[in-house]
């Protein structure tokens, strides 16, 4: 049996690859949306027409507009003012569900008491906000895996990461609940895109689904060329949903993380205590605080995205 | 040749940046400060030093706390109690100064105005005040070379080192100068290590090598017990090889703050790494400021450990 997995998300390019890789390689349960790329309306709006694009089958229902604390930002300069530019999706073929994605996300841990996977792949505020209203919640989820967060590498500051630093409270709400974490930052998913080959292939293969993905490819990786200078498209969120598939290509560490909260340079940043440090009790030197998360260190990048392509191949 | 000034902490690594500095430049002063150790022990770490190798060396003694705040977190777990553990030093047949570090930092760029290269390699407590005292300071300098801070993990915190850590608004002084910097940040210091060959060495030299061969295999066991480094890191030398030989030392100009907010972050050296292309426009608070420093981003570590150990020996 695949795992069981909730994605939690702003798609997004990289969103809109990770939910389409889970769909294909995991049990889908359902994709609930947030504020983040762009304003509510258009990421759920993108995720519906996602799913009516490659046929998914899959339960979509909108949640949070705003942040727990902050102000609402989103990423125009790297997503398009649709929050996914490039191509002409199709007009969605449903609503999404009534009600609120907290509720949902509750209601899908309690019926899968200890097999559901939560991936939150956006700002962390829906995740925050089910973690407080059902403080069970924490003890029947399997795991949560998040892309988001940076070891000192940012990418909307210097210090911080697009996902966390939307809402810093949200995310440190969700790294201290106690539920098993997965993480996976910035620092290793800049590095791990489509550079244009694999753009090309997707295009060349002649399929509806992969010719679309290539549109939407292009735009991204043109805006990462242009605002970072990068020669790839990095696929931040689906090196969340990786580890659940094929656990071999990325490897982790147990790691303390936290949360800067405050700080004119650093609010945002999520501080990962990876110094080795093998002594405790030494004095001025902190000792590290017991590991909260699985931090992903390093990815078999290449074998990555060839296992990613291969799946989206799979679409018709 | 180079004029020289060192203000520092000794230490294992100042003793390593103080020999080499004397060997190739024109040492014209060494001023101290607390860190690695209160600054009575530095002092006379400094001064034992310079006996040992029979330098003239003017010393003058600097500040014994910082700016703002806690006590600082001396490092006796790495350098030992004395700050300089793991050798018999000389008794030092003269005292400091009767001078302030300050003034003896402003009286000696004064003297030396265009020519003087200013090494911080501990707390930047006296630079700073200095700075604020003699605002001609920053004109009268050939350059400012730093060790100290990071940019990625850090050591007396998850992302901070000791030397900003230790006086994180005294370094905001210092890095907002506008005087010219070289900075060394512990994420490349630390991968100049002399290991136990190169150890051996120097044990096999004069007596000045051999007294560092016995401090920097104390340096090296505290390494290895707390951080599982094979080897003794001559982390404040980088920055006098970033100086005396550019040709091993590769720098790029980035953006650096420190951040001051209470938290986790605090002390952390915030680098501007994002790669944003020029002509991008980002909202206010997020565009790239103006390069403040040249990081050293690579070294040629074999040739580094290289002269560091020829010179040791070239001492009787």
């Amino acid at each position: 049996m695949p795992t069981p997995i909730l994605i939690d998300c702003d798609p997004g390019h990289d969103d809109a690859i990770a939910i389409l890789f889970a769909a294909r390689e995991l049990d889908l349960v359902g994709i609930t949306t947030v504020h983040g790329n762009a304003a509510l309306p258009q990421t759920t709006r993108n995720a519906l027409a996602l799913c009516t694009l490659a046929g998914l089958e899959v339960p979509v229902v909108a949640g949070a507009a705003e942040p727990l604390v902050g102000v609402r930002s989103h990423a125009p300069d790297i997503h398009g003012r649709s929050g996914l530019d490039g191509a002409v999706l199709p007009e969605p073929d449903r609503a999404p569900l009534p009600g609120h994605a907290v509720d949902f996300i509750i209601a899908e841990a309690e019926r899968r008491k200890g097999e559901l996977v939560l991936a939150g792949i956006g700002p962390l505020t829906n995740l925050a906000l089910a973690l407080r209203r059902e403080p069970r919640l924490a003890s029947w989820l399997k795991a949560i895996t998040i892309m988001g967060g940076s070891c000192t590498l940012g990418n909307v500051t210097p210090a911080a990461e697009f996902n966390v630093w939307c809402d810093p409270e949200a995310a440190a709400i969700v790294l201290g609940a106690g539920v098993p974490v997965w993480m996976v930052g910035y620092d290793l998913t800049r590095r791990v895109g489509f550079g244009q080959a694999d753009i090309d292939r997707l295009r060349g293969s002649g399929r509806r689904v992969a010719t679309t993905l290539a549109d939407l490819l292009q735009f991204y990786l043109d805006r990462q060329r242009r605002v970072f200078g990068l020669e790839v498209a990095p696929m931040h969120d689906v090196c969340a949903i990786v580890p659940f598939v094929a656990p071999e290509l990325i490897a982790h560490r147990p790691t303390a993380v936290v949360v800067e909260l405050r700080g004119e340079h650093t609010r945002g940043a999520t501080v990962c205590d990876l110094r080795d440090k093998r002594l405790t009790g030494t004095g001025g030197i902190q000792d590290a605080a017991p590991p909260n998360v699985q931090f992903a260190t390093t990815a078999e990048t290449r074998a990555l995205i060839e296992r990613v392509l291969a799946t989206l191949l799979r679409y018709p | 040749m180079t004029k020289l000034l060192i203000d520092c902490d000794p230490g294992h690594d100042d003793a390593v940046a103080i020999l080499y500095a004397a060997r190739h430049a024109e040492l014209l002063g060494v001023t101290t400060v607390f860190g690695n150790a209160p600054v009575e022990a530095t002092t006379r770490n400094a001064l034992a030093v310079l006996e040992l190798a029979g330098l003239g060396v003017p010393v003058a003694r600097g500040f014994a706390g910082p700016y703002l705040g806690e006590a600082p977190p001396f490092a006796a777990a790495a350098h030992g109690a004395s700050g300089l553990d793991g050798a018999e030093l000389p008794e030092p047949s003269r005292a400091p100064q009767g001078v302030h570090a300050v003034e003896l930092i402003v009286e000696t760029a004064r003297r030396h105005r265009g020519e003087l290269v200013l090494a911080v390699l501990g707390a930047h407590s006296n630079v700073a005040t200095a700075l604020r005292l003699e605002p001609r300071l920053v004109q009268w300098l050939r350059a400012i070379t730093v060790m100290g801070g990071s940019a990625g993990p850090g050591n007396v915190r998850p992302v901070a080192c000791i030397n900003v850590f230790s006086d994180p608004e005294a370094a905001h002084v210092v890095f907002s100068s506008g005087a010219r910097i070289l900075w060394l940040g512990y994420e490349t210091s630390r991968t100049v290590l002399l290991r136990e060959a190169e150890l051996a060495r120097l044990a096999g030299g004069g007596r000045v090598a051999r007294t560092m061969a016995g401090l920097l295999d104390f340096y090296r066991q505290s390494y290895r017990r707390i951080y599982g480094i094979d080897g003794a890191p001559v982390h404040d030398a980088g920055a006098i090889l970033a100086v005396l030989r550019p040709d091993l030392v590769r720098h790029e100009a980035v953006a650096l703050e420190v951040a001051l907010a209470p938290g986790p972050t605090r002390g952390m050296t915030v680098v501007d790494r994002r790669g944003i292309r020029p002509g991008v426009e980002l909202p206010a608070g997020r565009a790239p400021r103006p390069a403040n420093v040249e990081m050293a981003v690579a070294i040629d570590v074999p040739a580094a450990v290289e002269t560091i150990v020829a010179t040791l020996l070239s001492y009787p």
